[in-house]
This record gives structure tokens, C-alpha cells and sequence, in this order.
């Protein structure tokens, strides 16, 4: 009994089992004998028909691992899809899978197809089965491909971590997947956070449309911030956001808001009381991203860099709000070897300016600049100059007075700042990080590590005519320094460090603190 | 009752119609400012027409915000900043006036503003330099606040716009009563009262249409328009060019923040104009008799 020439055992490619079902293609004459017979020779048939396809199967792995075997694949038969579109499955496996010109390429394509699909989110299962082509067309296979798809509701309610900004939010959030078998995923999402932040948004996003081969999303939100007793500013932001383009290590993305800033306190300095009011905001934001380190929560080696460009004011109506905003961020992290020990060197810089006629006497928009403090850790963020340790929340940077009330009953509470931290307009931080394991093996096993660190950040105004001012000499005397050592825990969510910082040199109302602090970062 | 020492800036809306802040409620703190002849700057806040707390006054690190505690010129005189009423306080007859004029006339001013001439006074003041969708969302949310605050609904325009004229007319006949032929309204001597009055009649004659039911009630009083001329002239005319700051349209910033622009007085409509002329020799009129008067 002979397998016919250069066919080849079914190839089962299961996401749902992980294991591999191998069947072996079995030819009409072996049919034929099983089909014979009585009940004795039955089972002499099927001992031998046992035989016969480990001896078909044998030989076929022993092709597969000494040449690569020829294949084309001559159809990719979809099932199971009741709602998705067929031509979405087909968008992102028919090259894939038509290009394999071998059988362990058509294999490793097929792998790579069950993960697009997964990627997906609106199937419970996906199944890729390598099938025999037609008899009449030797060399080729079929591609069965059978997806499960999921339930279209579902919800989510939790309390979700927002380290950054060490609050909470409480947030509610109902999807509707594959509505219209695009691939769309609705989403409705609803967070309250501890410190009244408010956040309602939806949106939809889709894997692909039409002849657009890339994601696209669509979403509507309100967000409420409040940072009265830091800055005496509340803002509402309402709009549109819109993701254009987005690829591996590029986004692009398009937001038309429409932002106030107000001060219920009636607290506010001068630069904050200048700014209340409505703005339009319409603007393009392009952000780069590679991470090649080994782990974004402990690297030991590899780099990172990061690029976020923002300009806003591309609206017809001039009186829209119009900057420039830049920030860079580069890591770059060298084992050391004992004890799992790591370097971790970091740069970041960023600047915002307004743009437009009289530019130059204008000031940037205050939520738009930058702040900083250390309440998460420079080593695993990649947003900006915004990390330094051993500084409260907004406490480095510029700050004004605010309002002084003989009123006793206009007067902010006791426990909030005398001034608004208004943020800077040119920021720069620098680090660096020695990270180590622990002595403990109990400690070691749960990724506790510890750390030594050294890190430096300067934050300037620039706008308002600032820069006239500024200088390099300045720039040197202003930067903030910090050093320290702590204990890093790693969780499932989050990364939290308690780190004894010592504040070397700080500027007139920053709120630097040495001692025992604690940081998240996610 | 002055502070010498002190730096005041005035931040209100913006200059129109040839009135150094075009809003009816900024105006009056401008001419209180005036009268006490106390420096000040003067800033226009453009991005904030909905905030009921500008007008507002800086002095040092303090500010009096229209939204507390009976106003800015109450604030101002509470922290002993500038008091000009500081003598009239006491009569009752000042007290009643100056209530009427806040209550009665400016309601009828509000009604002027949001619901006669299809609301461009409004636009012009409040929202001609904010983008399109958010002034065309905030007009229409301030324009119901109004129709809350006058009472106004469906079924009753007719009797509140009567209702309010009516007000607006006895308000007039007695001012104008009280008035006579004074230079001002107690005491030989400006107060409270004859800076929101002053600012009132500038506001009504400048800023509303030649169609306006009440700038018509008000022209039949000609000692309130040559009390109104009077007080321009010497307290508003001589300064306002070197008062008003420059306005880019283009830009969003001043020199002092994001928010201020200035401006240069606009040049009047032709109508404004031959009503100038008018009120001219109205008013030179007016001065001759006064001149006379004196040389009895």
C-alpha cells in the first residue's frame, strides 16, 4: 500500500486544543480492504491498516525534517462564520497562507493566521486544518479554517489602577463585538476615580475597511479632571478622537475637542485666572514607539525610544487653540550579570510653544505643559519628561501665588498648597538605575529586587517671553537632583517601589521630600 | 477710601460699539473705577462668556470677583480698596434708587440684549471671539438662562416685555425727577448709583439699534442724556484711548496671558454717528444753558 506520490497527512492547526491532530490520508484500495472481510480478518485489517499509516506517517515526518516538501495551496475554505464577513478572515490570511510554497512553510503560516484571527477578540476558537488538494491537481492543499464566533455582549466592571496619578478609577465598560461582521468592536465606558475624575466615553474600532489594511477607531468621550488643589484648575475635555493610521511602531491620531478650563475655588493665581475659559482644540498627533527591552517592568537589556509630536490648531477658525508639542524619551538598559543585575541609563526632553501671529508674546495652554514629580518610576515610563523621585505630586516646576483672601471664608482649606504649580514649557529629565536581586531566594522567586538610583530634571518656562531669559547657565543652576536607593515589587498589575530618596538640590516652592516614598508604575 | 499704593487691573469683556467694555455688567465697575480717579489697567478676558465671575478687579495677590458678595464694588469697598459711597450710604432714597436701577433696568438691558435685534448685541459682546461650535452652544445655553432669569416663557412674552418696558419707563421718569439739572445724583458727588446708571444710559444709547424700544424711552429724558454726556466727557473721553489696550483679532494672548487681547475703540456705524451729531448740539445746547445758569 503506497500513499500516492507527494501527498501528505492532514495538518490540524487548533487554538483552542494546542494539540496536534494527525490523520493520515488513506488511499481507496486501503478502503477497499477495510470494507472487507469478516470479523477475524476485521481486525487482522485494521492491525495492518495501523501499521500502515505509522509506516505513512513515519515517512512523512522523515520528509519533513530532511527537504522542504512542495505545496501550493489551491483553496482556503472558511466555516463557521454565521455573521463575520468572510472577505475580513480572507483580508488577513489569503497571503499569508497562499505565499507558503512548502509544507512546513504552510504550517508556520498557518500558526501566524490562527494568531491574527485570535487578535481579532470575536471568536472563541479558531481552527486551521491543512487539508489534500484535489486528486487531480497533486502538490496542492486546502486550507479549512473554522472559527467559533464569540458572544457579541459583554461587560466589564472593576476598580482599575491608575498608578501615574496614584488614584483609582471605578469604571463600568459594555462591548458589543462584531455587530456587522466587520470586525467592529463597540465599546461604552464609564470610570469614576477617587478625586472626582469623571470619564464617559464610546467608541469602535475596526481590524480593517475596505481597501484601508490597517486598524482604524473612532471614539467620542467627556473626561472631567480636577486639579484644584494642586493648580486651582478644573478641565472638562469633550470630543472626538479619531486613530488614522496605526502599525506596529507608528500611530497616528486626530482629536478635535472642545476644552474648559474653570476654578470653582475662585482660588486661582494669575496665570491660571488667564486661561479659564473655552477652547477648540483640532490637532494631529504622530507617536513612535520601539521597545526592545527584555521586559518593560525590569529591563536588563536592550533599548527604548519613544517620539510624541502634537500639533494642534489645524482648524479653519483662527481663534482655535495652537501649539507645538514635542517629547522624546530614551532607555537603555546593560546586564551586568551577578545577582541579575542591570544599568539602566534614561534621557527625556520635551517642549511645548504656542504657534500662530504673535507667537512669541503668547503663553502655552497650562493642562498642555509639562509636570513632574515622582509618583512612577522613570526606568518603566515612556511618557515624557514627567518622572523624578523625591518630588509630590506637580511639586517641581514653576509655580505662582494663589488668590490671598481677607475673606476667612473664601480662603482655600488649610491643607491645600499657597501656590498653583502651572508646569513648564521645556522639560528634561535624566536617570540612572542599578537594579539588583536580593540575597533571598523567597524574594528572588517573587521578583523582589532592589535598586539604587540617581535622578536629575529641570523644568522652564519659555513662553510669556520667558525665553528671552533663559539661558544655559540658568538652565544648569535650575536642574533639581535626587538620589536614593529601595525595594521594587513587582505584581500582576502594577510595579510599586518604596525607595528612601534624598533631594540634593531643589528650587523655591518645589515640594521636594527626602525620606521614605512609594511609586507606581504600570 | 484710595489706596495709593496699589496696582489695579480691571479684567472685563471686550471693548465695542465705541464703549471701553461692551458688557453691561463690566461697565459700571469701569466708571466706578473712573470716578474714584484710582490707575488702573484694563484687560479683556474672550474665551469665558458664560463665567458670571468677570468682571473681576486685581490688587496685589487679592481679587474682587462680580460673583461674591454683592459685587465687585462691594468687595472693593469692604477691603477698603476705593468706597465712594461712603456718605450716601445712610439715605434711603439713594439705597431705593440704586436697587431700581439694578433690578429694573437691568432686566430691561438683559431683555434688550438676549431677546430684541436677534441677540447681536449678545453675539457681539459675549461670543464673537469664540470658535463656532462652542459660541453657537454657549449662546444658546446663556439665552435660556436669560429667559430663566426674566421669567419669560411661551406664554407670557407679550405680558413680561410690556411688564418690563412699563419698569423701564417709570425707572427713567424717576431718575430724571431726581436728577433735575444736577451733576450728579447725591451730594454733588459720584457714588455707586451714578456709575451703574452712567453705565446703563452709555450702554443703551451706543449699544442698542435705533429700533430699540428702550433706547426710545430713554431719549425722552433730555437731562439723563446731557447728565450722561457730562460725566463722558470729563470722566471717560479724556482717557479711553490710552486706557483701552491694542486688540489682535488674531491672537489669544496679550502680553500679560493667553486670554487678553485689547482694543482700540471701533469706529462708530453711520447711524451711531448722526445720532452723535444730534446728541452734539443737544448737548451744546445743554452746556450753554449751564453756562448761563452758573453766571446767575
Amino acid at each position: 500500500m503506497e500513499a500516492p506520490a507527494q501527498s501528505f497527512p492532514d495538518y490540524n492547526e487548533s487554538s483552542s486544543n494546542g494539540n496536534k491532530d494527525q490523520s493520515e490520508e488513506i488511499g481507496q484500495d486501503e478502503v477497499d480492504e477495510y470494507e472487507n472481510g469478516g470479523e477475524e480478518s476485521n481486525s487482522l485489517n485494521a492491525e495492518s491498516g495501523l501499521r500502515t499509516d505509522r509506516d505513512v506517517l513515519g515517512s512523512f515526518f522523515r520528509r519533513l525534517s530532511t527537504e522542504q516538501v512542495p505545496v501550493r495551496v489551491h483553496d482556503i475554505i472558511i466555516q463557521g462564520n454565521n455573521k463575520t464577513k468572510s472577505s475580513l478572515i480572507e483580508s488577513l490570511v489569503d497571503e499569508i497562507l497562499r505565499n507558503a510554497t512548502s509544507v512546513q512553510q504552510l504550517a508556520g503560516a498557518a500558526r501566524y493566521a490562527t494568531m491574527q484571527l485570535e487578535n481579532l477578540d470575536i471568536f472563541d476558537s479558531v481552527i486551521i486544518t491543512l487539508d489534500a488538494g484535489p486528486r487531480e491537481l497533486p502538490g496542492t492543499a486546502n486550507v479549512v479554517i473554522v472559527v467559533s464566533e464569540k458572544n457579541p455582549l459583554s461587560g466589564d466592571f472593576g476598580i482599575y489602577t491608575k498608578p501615574e496619578v496614584k488614584s483609582w478609577t471605578l469604571e463600568a465598560a459594555l462591548k458589543g463585538k462584531n455587530l456587522f461582521g466587520y470586525g467592529d468592536i463597540w465599546d461604552t465606558l464609564v470610570g469614576y476615580g477617587w478625586g472626582q475624575s469623571l470619564e464617559l466615553s464610546t467608541g469602535v474600532s475596526v481590524p480593517r475597511f475596505k481597501s484601508i489594511s490597517y486598524p482604524l477607531s473612532a471614539r467620542i468621550s467627556l473626561l472631567s479632571q480636577d486639579w484644584l488643589k494642586l493648580s486651582s484648575y478644573k478641565e472638562q475635555v469633550m470630543g472626538l478622537s479619531l486613530g488614522l493610521f496605526s502599525s506596529g511602531n507608528h500611530n497616528v491620531s486626530y482629536n478635535l475637542n472642545w476644552r474648559t478650563l474653570t476654578d470653582p475655588s475662585q482660588m486661582a493665581s494669575p496665570e491660571v485666572r488667564r486661561q479659564l475659559g473655552h477652547r477648540l482644540s483640532s490637532g494631529l498627533k504622530y507617536a513612535f514607539k520601539i521597545d526592545q527591552r527584555d521586559s518593560p517592568l525590569r529591563p536588563t537589556r536592550g533599548f527604548a525610544f519613544a517620539s510624541t509630536t502634537h500639533i494642534c490648531g489645524l482648524y479653519p477658525d483662527i481663534r482655535s487653540l495652537r501649539f507645538v508639542r514635542q517629547e522624546v524619551d530614551l532607555r537603555y538598559a546593560i546586564p551586568l550579570g551577578l545577582y541579575r543585575a542591570s544599568l539602566n541609563f534614561g534621557i527625556s526632553a520635551g517642549f511645548i510653544f504656542p504657534w500662530g501671529d504673535g507667537f512669541l508674546n503668547k503663553s502655552s495652554y497650562i493642562p498642555e505643559r509639562f509636570f513632574m514629580d515622582g509618583t512612577a518610576s522613570p526606568v518603566c515610563s515612556l511618557k515624557g519628561p514627567t518622572s523624578i523621585f523625591g518630588f509630590k505630586p506637580r511639586g517641581l516646576g514653576p509655580a505662582e501665588p494663589k488668590r490671598v483672601s481677607r475673606d476667612d471664608s473664601i480662603n482655600a482649606n488649610s491643607d491645600s498648597s499657597s501656590v498653583d504649580h502651572i508646569g513648564g514649557d521645556l522639560a528634561l529629565t535624566c536617570f540612572a538605575d542599578l537594579s539588583f536581586d536580593l540575597p533571598l531566594k523567597v524574594l528572588q522567586n517573587a521578583g523582589i529586587h532592589g535598586h539604587i538610583f540617581a535622578c536629575a530634571g529641570n523644568l522652564s518656562k519659555l513662553t510669556d517671553n520667558a525665553y528671552k531669559e533663559l539661558s544655559l547657565q540658568k538652565l544648569r543652576n535650575t536642574f533639581r537632583t535626587s538620589a536614593g536607593f529601595g525595594l521594587i515589587v513587582p505584581t500582576r498589575l502594577f510595579r510599586m517601589e518604596a525607595n528612601y530618596c534624598y533631594v540634593v538640590r531643589q528650587q523655591e516652592h518645589d515640594s521636594g521630600k527626602t525620606g521614605i516614598q512609594f511609586s507606581f508604575s504600570s | 477710601m484710595e489706596d495709593e499704593g496699589q496696582s489695579l487691573t480691571l479684567v472685563a469683556r471686550k471693548s465695542f460699539f465705541g464703549l471701553p467694555t461692551a458688557c453691561p455688567v463690566c461697565l459700571p465697575v469701569y466708571i466706578y473705577l473712573k470716578f474714584s480717579r484710582i490707575p488702573f489697567s484694563l484687560e479683556f478676558n474672550l474665551l469665558y462668556p458664560d463665567s458670571d465671575q468677570i468682571p473681576f478687579v486685581e490688587y496685589d495677590y487679592s481679587v474682587a470677583y462680580n460673583n461674591e458678595k454683592g459685587g465687585v464694588i462691594q468687595k472693593l469697598k469692604e477691603d477698603g480698596v476705593v468706597d465712594l459711597d461712603s456718605e450716601v450710604m445712610s439715605i434711603p432714597e439713594w439705597l431705593s434708587m440704586k436697587a431700581m436701577v439694578e433690578s429694573w433696568l437691568a432686566d430691561a438691558i438683559m431683555y434688550e440684549i438676549w431677546f430684541g435685534s436677534d441677540a447681536k448685541p449678545a453675539n457681539k459682546i459675549y461670543f464673537s471671539d469664540v470658535p463656532w461650535p462652542i459660541g453657537k452652544v454657549l449662546f444658546l445655553k446663556r439665552a435660556h438662562f436669560a429667559k430663566q432669569l426674566l421669567g419669560i416663557t411661551s406664554g407670557n412674552v407679550e405680558r413680561r416685555e410690556e411688564e418690563i418696558y412699563r419698569r423701564a419707563e417709570l425707572a427713567y421718569a424717576a431718575l430724571s425727577s431726581r436728577l433735575g439739572e444736577q451733576k450728579f445724583f447725591f451730594e454733588n458727588r459720584p457714588t455707586s448709583l451714578d456709575a451703574i446708571f452712567l453705565a446703563h444710559v452709555l450702554f443703551t444709547l451706543h449699544a442698542l439699534p435705533e429700533t430699540s424700544v428702550l433706547k426710545s424711552k430713554l431719549l425722552a429724558h433730555s437731562n439723563l442724556l446731557s447728565y450722561a454726556e457730562n460725566l463722558r466727557l470729563e470722566f471717560l473721553d479724556a482717557s479711553t484711548s490710552s486706557a483701552v489696550p491694542q486688540l489682535d483679532p488674531s491672537s489669544s494672548t496679550s502680553t500679560r496671558g493667553p486670554t487678553y487681547w485689547s482694543s482700540k475703540p471701533k469706529g462708530k456705524t453711520k447711524r451711531e454717528k448722526t445720532w452723535e451729531e444730534k446728541k452734539f448740539k443737544r448737548g451744546a445746547n445743554q452746556a450753554k444753558f449751564t453756562t448761563d445758569m452758573l453766571s446767575l
